[in-house]
């Protein structure tokens, strides 16, 4: 989108055209055919079973006999059934806690970290970084142990006298789905930190010294100088830990199943389950499709935001 | 932005260039005709077996072949074995193959054997059942699970599609015969007994039901209600007879006394984070007394196989012995078998006494095999055997009760929890298990 302080003549415009014209040509056939091979690999593997995925969401169809049409009816699921609506008010829940309980987190112990430089940073930064480069499924299975009845964390509240507090947090209608969210925010706290950290230490200095000559206190120099100065990483955080949360799968199927009742399930584990469990293979693609489409908007959404000046 | 637009243009003529998803269509075979019984005459035949057995299961399908191929020396049988999972998402492929078994093992039920028979990819078996007097062999209970009506719009009558074998498995009641002794019990005969003794193991400081409900575990809930429903109605709900009610195969009733021992202390404490490895574990382990569960799960060693007890109870009204159960398999020939008469000879000789033999020698139940020798040493499976014979002469199976629709387990598990929790009453519980085969015999058309 070119803006033009005054609007140019059809004469000079004609003459842009006849000179740019050739070139411009040239080099797009050029960056195609290079472009040629990954394009029908991606074609090939993502958007031919995207397309299907899309045509199957249209239909009721058990994966292996004759299918019918039945237009929107699957997306309609959403509204007119309560347990797959109630999956999205789960991932609400979950994205409070995969996505802004840890940046908040984040935000705060980089700001804390940076402000003096102590020995053995390396070693903070390491420990809270490792559970991103654990397998989820072995988290679950840590967690799921960690939460058990008779699990350390029941044990450790009912050696400091807070028995009545002590409960099956995975069974509990109440608790299961925050205890499952604590878990995400386990996970993405240590991601968001190092990436906060190095996004401050890329801040030039000259700012903090202008405003700790202008007065400003640690809380002021946070807000004015570093929350603007880690733009850029905040969105990238918002974006990976909401797509993240509402991609939740392998931590409530390994941990709940979705239970109890329905009380943990996700559109992940709705979507696994008509798939696979149950032959309703249309309403799984209609699932994934309704994924799919508010990653995107999600996606697009903080980018557009982000990028704003 | 051009390309983008390329793009979706191009998705969307694909999309409607493919036709709509399954409607590729096979070719419609008839039930053979003329049957012989007689394997010897054949020739020399190689057969091609897929199975889904390994471990103990493994090793008795092994000596079955052997005895087969003792008996027959002009036929082979040629074994492949795969992964349950495996297996079951190819086999329908495996059979349209030209080079594909003559003989492999499905599931019951419409998501496996039924999709099978409706596609034509297995025979039609009734030729050989009446060769054969299957129906004479086999308790109709057994039997009905195997057929479909040839519309492929009823399971549980019309026509053989697939065989049982000499095996079987149940849910049951397990004990632990030293807590037993312990506590100075008797193995309880009759649900009114057992109530009695859970209650005595309660107040001797005991849990008397080792259980969990985190994965949503039914065990108790159906194994009682092959206790309190009429069989032959309890047989017609699940394989979709829409005249009867959830009501009228003892549903509520089940769902009452579960909750009623939920609320009496039966269970663990906190039984609701406890997920169903654990409990077995557990149980194994030596908590609790009693624990319901499908034969075979618990995973004894031989020296264990002394320590617990297994036991089918009779029914409370007292009119026989009804418990759920089935084959571990359902045998099938595949359509495009060039030698289905010395498969159908296989499949005759997996329901033998000889093949019931052979499983009690790997310690698997078996069935329709009354005079089985098993070795004493074994307390459960001695149980587990006596079990199937009781329920043999009682012609008192009922099948799964998630056969009834695809998305009956999870309705059962889910919903189960929310009765624990007293955040559903168990009427609606009947209700709601109603509401999910109704809606799937709905979709059946």
């Amino acid at each position: 989108m070119v803006v033009t302080a005054r609007p140019a003549t059809p004469a000079e415009t004609r003459d842009a055209d006849v000179r740019r014209r050739p070139l411009r040509r040239r080099t797009r056939w050029i960056g195609l055919g290079f472009a040629a091979l990954p394009l029908a690999v991606y074609g090939l593997v993502v958007l031919v079973p995207l397309a299907q995925s899309v045509q199957y969401s249209f239909y009721k169809w058990d994966g292996v006999s004759a299918s019918t049409f039945v237009g929107l009816d699957n997306y309609r699921s959403f509204v007119t059934d309560p347990v797959l609506r109630s999956t999205l008010g789960h991932v609400l829940v979950l994205i409070g806690f995969f996505a802004l309980l840890p940046i908040v987190l984040g935000l705060l112990s980089a700001a804390l970290l940076t402000r003096a430089k102590q020995p053995g940073m390396a070693v903070y930064r390491w420990i809270f970084f490792l559970p991103q480069v654990m397998t989820s499924v072995v988290i679950a299975l840590v967690f799921k142990r960690i939460y058990a009845p008779d699990g350390p964390l029941n044990t450790a509240l009912r050696a400091v006298g807070l028995d009545s507090l002590a409960k099956t947090w995975l069974g509990d209608f109440t608790w299961a789905l925050p205890a499952l969210g604590l878990i995400g925010t386990w996970v993405t706290f240590g991601f968001c930190m190092v990436l906060f950290i190095s996004g401050t230490s890329a801040i030039a200095p000259e700012l903090y010294e202008a405003a700790r000559i202008d007065g400003a206190g640690p809380v002021r120099e946070f807000f004015a100088v570093t929350l603007p100065g880690l733009r850029g990483q905040l969105a990238v955080a918002l974006t990976l830990t909401i797509t993240a949360a509402l991609r939740t799968f392998d931590l409530v199927w390994i941990t709940t199943h979705g239970g109890p009742g329905t009380s943990t399930l996700t559109p992940a584990v709705a979507l696994y389950k008509a798939a696979f469990q149950n032959p309703q293979v249309g309403l799984a693609a209609a699932i994934g499709v309704v994924m799919a489409a508010l990653c995107l908007v999600i996606a697009v959404v903080i980018t557009r935001v982000s990028e704003r000046d | 932005m051009r390309f983008h637009k390329a793009g979706v243009a191009a998705a969307v003529a694909l999309s409607l260039a493919a036709c709509s998803p399954g409607s590729g269509s096979t070719d419609k075979t008839d039930a053979p005709s003329t049957v012989s019984t007689d394997v010897a005459k054949a020739g020399n035949v190689t057969l091609k077996l897929t199975d889904f057995w390994g471990a103990a299961e493994g090793e008795w399908i092994k000596s079955v072949i052997t005895g087969f191929q003792t008996k027959y020396p002009n036929v082979k049988i040629a074994r492949t074995t795969e992964d349950w999972g495996q297996l079951n998402s190819t086999l329908n492929l495996q059979l349209q193959d030209d080079s594909g078994p003559d003989i492999a093992t499905a599931n019951n039920g419409w998501q496996s054997l039924g999709t099978l028979a409706k596609g034509n990819l297995v025979l039609n078996l009734d030729a050989y059942a009446k060769a054969y007097g299957w129906d004479k062999k086999v308790p109709t209970t057994i039997t009905r699970q195997n057929t479909f009506t040839t519309d492929f719009k009823t399971m549980g009558s019309g026509s053989w599609f697939s065989t049982p074998m000499a095996r079987t498995s149940l849910i049951g009641l397990y004990y632990n015969a030293d807590k037993l002794k312990k506590l100075g019990i008797n193995p309880p005969t009759s649900l009114d007994e057992l109530e009695a003794d859970a209650a005595k193991a309660k107040a001797a400081g005991e849990v008397p039901f080792e259980y969990g409900s985190l994965d949503g575990s039914t065990t108790v809930l159906l194994g009682l209600q092959a206790l309190l429903a009429d069989k032959k109605k309890l047989n017609d709900y699940i394989y979709g007879d829409s005249t009867v009610k959830a009501t009228d195969v003892a549903m509520t009733d089940a769902i009452t006394l579960t909750k009623k021992w939920a609320d009496e202390g039966f269970f663990p404490p906190k039984f609701n984070g406890i997920d169903y490895q654990t409990a077995v574990a557990n149980f194994v382990g030596g908590k609790g007394v009693f624990r319901w569960e499908y034969t075979g799960s618990l995973g004894l060693n031989a020296q264990q196989q002394g320590h617990f007890g297994y036991i089918q109870l009779p029914q409370k009204s007292s009119s026989g012995t009804v418990g759920v159960g089935a084959a571990p398999g359902a045998m099938v020939i595949s359509a495009k078998s060039k030698h289905p008469d010395v498969a159908a000879a296989f499949l005759d000789y997996l329901m033998s006494p000889e093949a019931g033999q052979m499983a009690a020698d790997k310690g698997l139940v078996p069935a329709m095999s009354p005079d089985v020798k098993v070795p004493a040493s074994s307390l459960s499976l001695t149980g587990e055997s006596a079990g199937a014979a009781t329920l043999d002469k009682n012609d008192g199976y009922v099948p799964y009760f998630d056969w009834s629709s695809p998305t009956m387990l999870d309705t059962l598990g889910q919903n189960l929890q929310l009765v624990y929790a007293g955040k559903m009453t168990p009427d609606k519980f009947t209700a709601a298990v109603d509401k999910d085969r109704d809606t799937f015999l709905a979709g059946q058309g």
